[in-house]
This record gives structure tokens, sequence and C-alpha cells, in this order.
């Protein structure tokens, strides 16, 4: 007997995959969507800061998020592993699995980088710009959330569809973008006209 | 009216969406996740620092993140609705049945609800304003904890019920 199959066909993967109660493979489930919604949420707060939104925000304090975001992935790698080995034949055989690891590689490398560049020196942790290097690494985590959800996700359909989707997620990230990008401008020199112009000294 | 709600239920124009387009129903699954870790790391933030957790960030700062878990709230909301209106296309269930028997899918929307219920609260008791100034090192008042606390319980809850609605009925 393989190895991944005695993963799939010990006693608790048994236990995990064909008991009724939802304590089982539906907690399971539902573990990984914390874990997510906590590393990529906090993750995504740290990096919009690094990107210039919210410039006023002081980082010292946002450091203290890191560990919420650790804890989400723990939370997301002790489900996720005990997921695979119940299904290890199926998802190991599947590129977007490889896609998903490689991408929450790539953002938990970046994640760590920006601790060390920016959140670890405690005297300039301060408020204000941070620097260019911090923003590609911003930019890099931000991406690699949506390929690693996409590249997830798809995991539960046939690769043609899984590509589709894929192309869609592109298209519809991409229109939102700019989409938000007009918005904001739009409401911006709305803004501006209600105040009498635009302020030139920004020029 | 019966036939104004299944009709609204079962919506054509969502469910020919996800029919027409193989690539609708995880679109809409990987915009829900998108927006469901936008909405619970925005808020979720903003909730530890009233309750004390990294208390010398100033509430004010996470408060401008919040315009994020707004956008999040409303990809969930959209994508949520969408999954309903359009299961069809999905299991071949009418839409008012699995409301009707789905016990996952009313306890969430309960938990929903009671969140907003939460948030009502929150502004209609002064909280808001209350801790809208709250500087380095400064405390929530204990109502605002409290309500802090309850929401975060509350998305939780959302989240896991959620999650378990593809399971159908429960079974403890």
């Amino acid at each position: 007997m393989g190895i991944l199959e005695f993963l799939e066909t010990n006693s608790l993967s048994i236990w995990l995959n064909e008991s009724p109660s939802i304590f089982a493979y539906p907690t399971l489930l539902a573990l990984h969507t914390f874990g997510m919604a906590f590393l990529v949420g906090t993750s995504t707060a740290i990096a919009l800061r690094m990107l210039g939104f919210v410039p006023g925000m002081p980082l010292a304090p946002l450091g203290k998020f890191f560990p919420i975001m650790w804890l989400g992935f723990s939370i997301s790698v002790v489900s996720g592993t005990l997921l695979l080995i119940l299904q290890a034949r199926n998802f190991l055989a599947m590129p977007a699995f490889y896609i998903k690891l490689l991408a929450i590689a790539v953002a938990v490398r970046s994640m760590r980088l920006l601790w060390a560049r920016v959140f670890s020196d405690r005297v300039s942790a301060g408020t204000g710009l941070v620097p260019r290097e911090a923003q590609v690494l911003a930019g890099a985590v931000l991406i690699s959330w949506v390929v690693a959800i996409t590249a997830g996700r798809v995991t539960a359909y046939i690769p043609s569809q899984g590509l589709k989707t894929a192309v869609a997620v592109l298209i519809s990230t991409l229109v939102l973008i700019g989409g938000g990008h007009i918005a904001v401008r739009l409401w911006r020199s709305t803004k501006w006209a209600q105040q009498g112009g635009a302020p030139t000294s920004t020029h | 009216m019966e036939a104004f709600f299944t009709y609204i239920l079962r919506w054509p124009i969502v469910e020919n969406y996800f029919t027409a387009n193989v690539w609708a129903w995880p679109l809409n699954e990987i915009a829900h996740f998108i927006g469901l870790s936008l909405l619970i790391g925005t808020v979720g933030m903003y909730d530890l620092r009233l309750l004390g957790f990294a208390k010398d960030m100033p509430v004010a700062c996470l408060r401008q993140l919040l315009p994020w878990g707004v956008f999040g709230f409303i990809l969930v909301t959209v994508t949520g609705l969408m999954f309903t209106t359009g299961i069809y296309y999905n299991i071949a269930v009418e839409p008012g049945e699995v409301l009707i028997s789905d016990g996952f899918l009313q306890l969430k929307l309960i938990f929903y609800f009671l969140a907003g219920i939460n948030l009502f609260a929150f502004y209609r008791t002064g909280m808001s304003r209350a801790v809208g100034d709250l500087g380095p090192g400064e405390d929530a008042p204990p109502l605002a904890k409290t309500l802090a606390g309850a929401s975060l319980f509350f998305w939780i809850a959302v989240m896991y019920f959620g999650r378990l609605i593809p399971f159908g009925q429960l079974h403890l």
C-alpha cells in the first residue's frame, strides 16, 4: 500500500471523510475558511496601508496584528493538511493545487520580508510613506491572494472550467480596479467642485 | 404574492447567467471568499482594537479601512443572493425549498441579521461616536467592548454556518 493510499485510508481520514457529523468534514472546511479570512483579511489590510491607503496609520501598532495573521495561517495550514490527506491522490494530481501552494508561499514570504523591512524596526515604525520595496511586496501579497483563492477554488472543477474561471477572475479584477480608480477620481473631483475648484498645490 | 416570491427567488436572469457561463458559479464563489476576507479582516481588526488589542492604534485609523470592509460586505451580499436565486443551476432544487429546509442557511441568516442589529445598536447607542476619537492607549467604553465582541462572534458564526450550507440538514 502506497503512502498516499495510507493517508486516505487510515481511521482518522475515514472518520473525517465519512462521518455524518457536522464536526467532521464540514467543520474542517469551515476552519479552513476562518484561517483564510484572518490570514488574507489581516495581511490585505496591512498591504493596503503599505500601498498608501490610510497613510496616517502608525506602523508600530499595525505590526501587532501580524500574530493574528499568523494565527490564521496556522489554522489554514493544519486544516488544509488534513483536507489534503483526505484526498491526497486527487489533489496532488492537480496543477491548480501546486499553483495555490506557490501563491501562498509568495504571499507568506512577502509578509515576512515586509515584517523585516518595515515593522521589526521599532524606531522607524512611525507614520507616513513606506519604501518603494515595501509597496512592491504589498502588491505581490494582494496578487498572490487572488491567485491562491482562485486556484484553491477551481480544484473543485474540471481543468477547462478552472482555466475559464481564472480568465474571468483576471478580467473582473481589472474591471473592478479600473472602475474603482475612476469612481474615486470622480468622487474627489465633485468634492473639489463643491469646495470651489481643485487644489492647485498638488500639481 | 406567492407567485412573485417564487419568481424572484428563482430569478431567471441569475439562473440563466450561471447556465450560460461555465465560469460563472466558481467566479461567484471566489468573489464571495475575497469579499469575506475583506469584511472579516477590516471589521475584525476594528473589533479587536475596541476590545483592547493593539491599544496604541488610534481607532480613527482603523475606521478609515472600513470602506474596504463595506466593499467586502457588498461583494458577499450580492454573490450570496446570486447563489440563492441561482441555486437551481447548481443542485436542481427550488430556492424557496432550500430556504425552508436548510437549517444551516437559516442559522446563517439569523446571525447575519444579528450582526446587522448589533451594528445598528453600535450607532444608535452613540458608541460609534464615543470610540471615534480614541487615541493611542485609550480604552473603549464597556458597552462598545461588548458590541465589538458580539460583532466578532456573529460574523464568525455567519462564516461557520455559511460553510455548512451545502451539508443541508443538521446531523449532530
